[in-house]
């Protein structure tokens, strides 16, 4: 029987904790599934040298797939942007089922299906944190020319209510932020954040707006895809849902520990919520940006409204559920 | 194996002399080309692309411009006319101030050969006319010139930053204390040589018909400008108001600023110093490209995994691994420069000095100042051409090889101590 | 003989005026960083669009360099050999090297490059940046045009080596990589 073997290139470099275990137990999961008939080579950053050239280079066929995330694509496909996590949008859950259920994963090929490529989620950080400022922010007036790296969308939105966003590699992120090159910066979640030791340097640790629930992708090379038979296509498609399925959940798992240990050892670290004033502009920015977005082209306009009805609807029940639950838990047991 | 074949062929090829840069470029395509067909170079454009984006290594064609005007402000000049007056008349003085304004030089800028040629042009001569030992003189030069690879800013810890992924800032800082260790011990040999051999390095009779008070005055009135551009440069670098490139950048616009000064701008200089600027970027970052295309064959043919394999099974381990890393730099560093050594072997030792659990910020230290040797150690080092290069013609090429041998040794053995004592330097071998 | 050194000239014109552009790029650069540092302090002002203009006018001061020092032989050799060989050998190990080494990595550089620009084009790809700048194939399409340059300074190379060889011209005594850091 015909062995089949795909090269992989990740954005992530070498050994990188939780996204880079992914693509590892996804390749694990397809061999052992095929018996051996399917291997996945995985290249990372270190390898490659070109951790945003994943697209370019899935799509032009020098790799037979990548793992990356959408909404880095936003300068060459504007479109990829909405499939990665939007601000103010959906929970991880939520946005599964929009992909899974709803029309998430149709409105993705075809914005990829130009490229050649095939599009599939690839893991998801849950709720990423709002960032790490080293003032509080108690009002609009705060973020006033405040320079944070915040990348994407989300810094656009920031820009419209003051914000000065900038671009440091992350190599240099920290030692920009100790040395008040940057006021603030926002990386994903305790676990990945405690790696690069923010909480030596910031105080004050905002909850999520901005990603409440990035999801990664993998790319595969359309023709690659087309020339694997029917059942390897299957276990593919197979180990890469439970793979992605799974970071979310180790994420959840080394979150909590992390955070429990950024709690102990750094007591300096406050929980913040940006005030409400903030809120209510970055709501509005992000309503008119998503509009402008809209305008852009048809497609943008069906995948804003598929994205906004589908959260309308999965948010009521969220709310009576899992929203209500967690009040209710609050309520009895205090606030913590 | 096939990575280890065109590791041979590529420097059996150097050593005909055709660019080091187009050398590794062209091999790479041949073997590359051969072992995984014409398709493996469509990844060159992401690689160059990933240079471009690289503000990492901005900052060396930045520091190099700065090095460059630095030059032709004649700082070094003044620096070393005053100094020479203030400690000539001590026995072995004119040496111990050329150390220092090599030292004053190395923290304003990153330019070995700046240093060199400006202290072949001034020291030498006057050290010679006062009877020098010629192998003594040429080494404290070459010696001195060269502490601008260490002593921080420096492209060496710029280019070992980008490679190893350790911010620039850091490894500035590390590299501090054992600049200061090297000076200092320069200086004790020196001395302690003018103990041993007065005839060496005899006193010199002041001539200068200048009080001993105008004496300090003028020597501290040059040691101004150069101590301005180090608490700019690096001042601003490690209180955090900027980072290395951008420090660089106003380091570059320091040193024009201190030309108009010292009366030396022109708009001509300017433009003569970005021409040079210019062509030294292009060496550094066409070897860089060449050299990505040759790790790219390498790793892409297995190379790389078949290294790691036999260094991590090294005796020893992490110390076996360590005096390897070290003798192959050491022996590499006869034949080619650091920029080569940066961008090709380095990225092949870092895995594996992270899989040991070795600290990279101390790795870095120790391949920096390794690779300084190479500037010294015949036939290929820097430092002896461009001393070679303005040095009156009865100084031979073995007396400035044979001049800069103990001073070899005494990097060597800076290079031994941060190895066994790592803590002396404020560092730790591992994590 | 007499077109080859027309053409020698012509190709010398080419790669100086890539120094030239490059050393234009350099200025423009270093004041661009200085501005960058000087806003953020002064003004209080972060521009994206000016932070990514400084690596765009780097990628100018190398990607242009490398053909203008190509020319001017201001790449590092080993020169431990190479020294001391007669001018004869030299032209011949510099016209070799560059046919066999320069041109075809050029050429390899200079198609896949022109691909990667012209996807760019294609896909319209700006900057994923608020504020950042637009039109990327500009910057991209240097790839093709400085492996284009490298090439005609490569061919200008040979050109040089077979003046030596007819004994018109001489390589000058000069170490390589003269004032490297
Ligand atoms: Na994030
Ligand atoms: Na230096």
């Amino acid at each position: 029987q015909e062995t089949f073997t795909l090269k992989m290139a990740e954005t992530w470099g070498p050994n990188f904790p939780i996204f880079g275990e992914a693509t590892k137990s996804m390749a694990e999961m397809a061999e052992k599934m095929s018996n051996g008939r399917l291997k996945i080579r995985i290249d990372s950053a270190n390898k490659h040298k070109a951790p945003f050239g994943v697209f370019d280079m899935v799509k032009a066929g020098q790799y037979d797939m990548g793992h990356s995330a959408s909404y880095y694509w936003k300068g060459k496909v504007p479109n990829t942007l909405f499939f990665t996590s939007m601000p103010f949008g959906m929970t991880a859950l939520e946005q599964y089922a929009w992909f899974y259920y709803g029309d998430g994963m149709d409105l993705m090929q075809e914005v990829y299906e130009p490229h050649n490529m095939l599009s599939f989620p690839g893991g998801n950080t849950g709720v990423q944190m709002g960032g790490w400022f080293r003032k509080e922010i108690k009002s609009l007036e705060d973020l006033e020319g405040l320079k944070m790296r915040i990348p994407g969308f989300a810094g656009e939105v920031f820009a419209e209510v003051g914000v000065n966003p900038t671009n440091i590699a992350p190599g240099e992120l920290y030692t920009a932020l100790e040395r008040n090159t940057i006021d603030a910066t926002e990386w994903v979640g305790p676990a990945l954040d405690l790696r690069l030791g923010f909480q030596q340097i910031a105080d004050y640790y905002y909850t999520g707006w901005h990603e409440p629930a990035t999801e990664l992708q993998f790319l595969v090379n359309k023709r690659v895809w087309e020339k694997l038979p029917a059942d390897l296509q299957e276990i593919l498609r197979v180990s890469m849902r439970t793979a992605a399925y799974d970071m979310l959940i180790q994420s959840q798992h080394e979150n909590a520990k992390a955070w429990a240990s950024i709690k102990k050892e750094h007591p300096n670290v406050q929980i913040k919520t940006f005030p409400d004033d903030v809120f209510q502009a970055m709501y509005a920015a992000n309503k008119k940006l998503l509009k402008e977005a809209a305008g852009n082209d048809e497609l943008a306009g069906r995948i804003v409204k598929s994205l906004e009805s589908y959260q309308e609807d999965s948010r009521a029940y969220t709310n009576i559920a899992d929203r209500a639950y967690l009040n209710t838990m609050a309520e009895v047991e205090g606030d913590e | 194996m096939i990575g280890m074949v065109m590791f041979g062929v590529a420097l059996l090829m150097l050593m005909l002399g055709f660019p080091v840069a187009f050398t590794f470029g062209g091999v790479a395509l041949f073997f590359g080309v051969f072992a995984e067909g014409m398709d493996l170079f469509a990844f060159m454009p992401y690689r160059i692309m990933s240079v471009m984006q690289n503000t990492t290594l901005m900052a060396v064609p930045l520091f190099i411009f700065m090095g460059v005007v630095l030059q032709r402000t004649r700082l070094a000049e003044q620096l070393l006319t005053s100094m020479g007056r203030l400690f000539g008349g001590l026995p072995g003085g004119l040496a111990i101030s050329t150390i220092l304004v090599g030292a004053l030089l190395a923290a304003s800028t990153g330019v070995v050969g700046a240093s060199v040629v400006a202290m072949g042009l001034i020291s030498l001569p006057v050290m010679l006319a006062h009877k020098y030992d010629k192998r003594l003189a040429t080494g404290t030069i070459c010696a001195a010139g060269t502490l601008g690879q260490i002593v921080p800013p420096s492209i060496i810890l710029i280019i070992l930053g980008d490679v190893l992924g350790l911010p620039v800032g850091d490894l500035f800082k590390a590299a501090v204390i054992p600049g200061v260790v090297l000076i200092g011990l320069y200086i004790v040999y020196i001395l302690i040589m003018t103990r041993l051999k007065p005839e060496t390095a005899p006193a010199m009779p002041d001539d200068s018909g200048l009080s001993r008070k105008q004496e300090i005055v003028t020597a501290l009135l040059a040691i101004i400008p150069p101590l301005a551009l180090i608490v700019v440069v690096l001042g601003s670098i490690f209180s955090g108001i900027a980072t290395p490139t951008e420090s660089s950048a106003l380091g570059g616009v320091g040193a024009v600023v201190l030309a108009l000064i010292y009366r030396q701008f022109s708009f001509q200089m300017v433009w003569d110093a970005a021409r040079d600027t210019v062509k030294v970027t292009a060496m550094v970052f066409a070897i860089l490209i060449g050299a990505t295309a040759f790790s790219m064959v390498f790793s892409y043919t297995g190379g790389d995994y078949l290294l790691e394999e036999w260094m991590l099974q090294l005796p020893g381990e992490k110390w076996g691994f360590i005096i390897l890393a070290m003798l192959v730099i050491l022996v590499l560093g006869f034949f080619i420069d650091f920029v080569e050594i940066s961008f090709i072997i380095v990225p092949i030792l870092a895995p594996v000095a992270e899989a040991m659990g070795i600290n990279m910020l101390w790795f870095a230290i120790l391949i920096a100042m390794n690779l300084q040797t190479s500037f010294l150690t015949p036939p290929f080092g820097f430092s002896l051409f461009y001393l070679k290069g303005v040095a009156p013609p009865n100084v031979q090429t073995t007396d400035i090889y044979k001049g800069v041998l103990p001073f070899i040794l005494l990097q060597m053995l800076v290079l031994a101590l941060i190895v066994i004592f790592p803590e002396w330097f404020g560092m730790s071998s591992s994590y | 003989m007499r077109w080859i050194i027309k053409l020698d000239d012509g190709l010398a014109k080419l790669s100086t005026l890539c120094g030239w552009v490059a050393c234009v790029a350099l200025i423009l650069m270093t004041l661009n960083v200085f501005y960058d540092v000087v806003a953020r302090y002064v003004f209080r002002d972060v521009s994206i669009g000016m932070q990514e203009m400084e690596w765009h006018l780097y990628s100018v001061v190398f990607l242009l360099g490398i053909p203008y020092a190509l020319r001017t032989d201001g790449h590092v050799r080993v020169d431990v050999f190479y020294t001391h060989w007669s001018d004869r050998t030299k032209a011949w190990i510099n016209l070799l090297g560059a046919l066999i080494f320069v041109m075809p990595f050029a050429y390899l550089i200079g198609t896949y490059g022109y691909s990667f620009a012209v996807d760019s084009f294609q896909m319209g790809e700006g900057s994923g940046d608020p504020g950042g700048l637009p039109h990327r194939w500009i910057i991209k399409s240097l790839i093709p045009f400085s492996a284009f340059f490298i090439a005609t300074s490569g061919l200008g190379m040979a050109t040089h080596a077979l003046r030596v060889m007819s004994g018109e011209k001489t390589y000058e005594e000069k170490h390589s990589a003269e004032g490297l850091a």
